[in-house]
């Protein structure tokens, strides 16, 4: 029964409300910048004439139009389609991804509880959900890099899913 | 040795060549998920260096800091490692 135990550190901490609120804030952090850096950099060099135009903060605007479709080279998933990426990709062995698709169904009981109106508050589930998120794209990075970044591209959507009580109900129906 | 054993021979020989990188492979690939699902316990381990199938979807592993575990996947369908004393 390693899970509970996992787990449990998590739960013990945030009962004070203004702890649980910086942690998920810093625990997003150190993923952040990585996550721009990695698709930008490759798309840097074809994107180098917009970048000359700015000093004038108009000219930018108009000149990021053209630019804007490099950032998508990582797309927002929605829940499906990273799901099926997930099973898709060979840079997880398939007992980690049973291993992850257990964690999932854990969170996502967690949400259930959470919406009963049961114990875990919302900063601890968010706390919970970037680990999650950190294990998934450390099995990730070095080997399906594009997935790495549309996941990173997708995380905030994908807890906006889940934090908001309507979308998760449809999401579980 | 008539010439078709020896011809039989050296197909043999050719044939282990291939097959057993790719058993190797095979190894390398479940050591390295082994780890992996260890690592997402959060139980210490570094790298599994032995696997040992007990039975399908159950294996006893060893790390390279000498921990021991058993993983299984169970009846209903977790992943479970387990210590053994």
């Amino acid at each position: 029964m390693p899970k509970p135990a996992a787990s449990q550190p998590v739960a013990s901490e945030p009962a004070s409300k203004p702890v649980t609120r910086p942690a998920p804030q810093a625990a997003r952090a150190p993923l952040t910048p990585p996550s721009v850096k990695t698709p930008v950099s490759p798309a840097a060099p074809k994107d180098a004439a917009p970048v000359k135009t700015t000093p004038k903060p108009v000219a930018q605007a108009v000149a990021a139009s053209p630019a804007a479709p490099a950032p998508t080279a990582a797309p927002t998933l929605d829940l499906k389609a990273l799901t099926a990426r997930l099973k898709a990709t060979k840079a997880i062995g398939v007992f980690t991804k049973i291993s992850l698709k257990n964690k999932v169904d854990d969170l996502m009981q967690r949400f259930t509880e959470h919406y009963q109106g049961k114990k875990p508050p919302i900063a601890e589930l968010r706390l919970s959900y970037d680990l999650l998120m950190m294990k998934v794209l450390s099995l990730l990075q070095d080997e399906d890099e594009a997935l790495a970044s549309a996941v990173i591209s997708s995380r905030e959507a994908l807890w906006a899913l889940l934090a908001d009580e309507k979308t998760f109900a449809a999401l579980q129906s | 040795m008539n010439r078709r054993t020896v011809v039989f021979a050296q197909s043999l020989l050719v044939l282990a060549l291939f097959v057993s990188p790719s058993f190797a492979a095979d190894e390398e690939t479940l050591k390295k998920d082994l780890t992996a699902v260890i690592a997402l316990q959060g139980l210490p381990c570094g790298e599994v260096i032995e696997v040992t199938v007990q039975a399908e979807s159950d294996f006893a592993v060893t790390c390279k800091d000498a921990n021991k575990y058993r993983v299984y996947l169970n009846a209903a369908g977790r992943v479970v490692i387990d210590k053994p004393k």
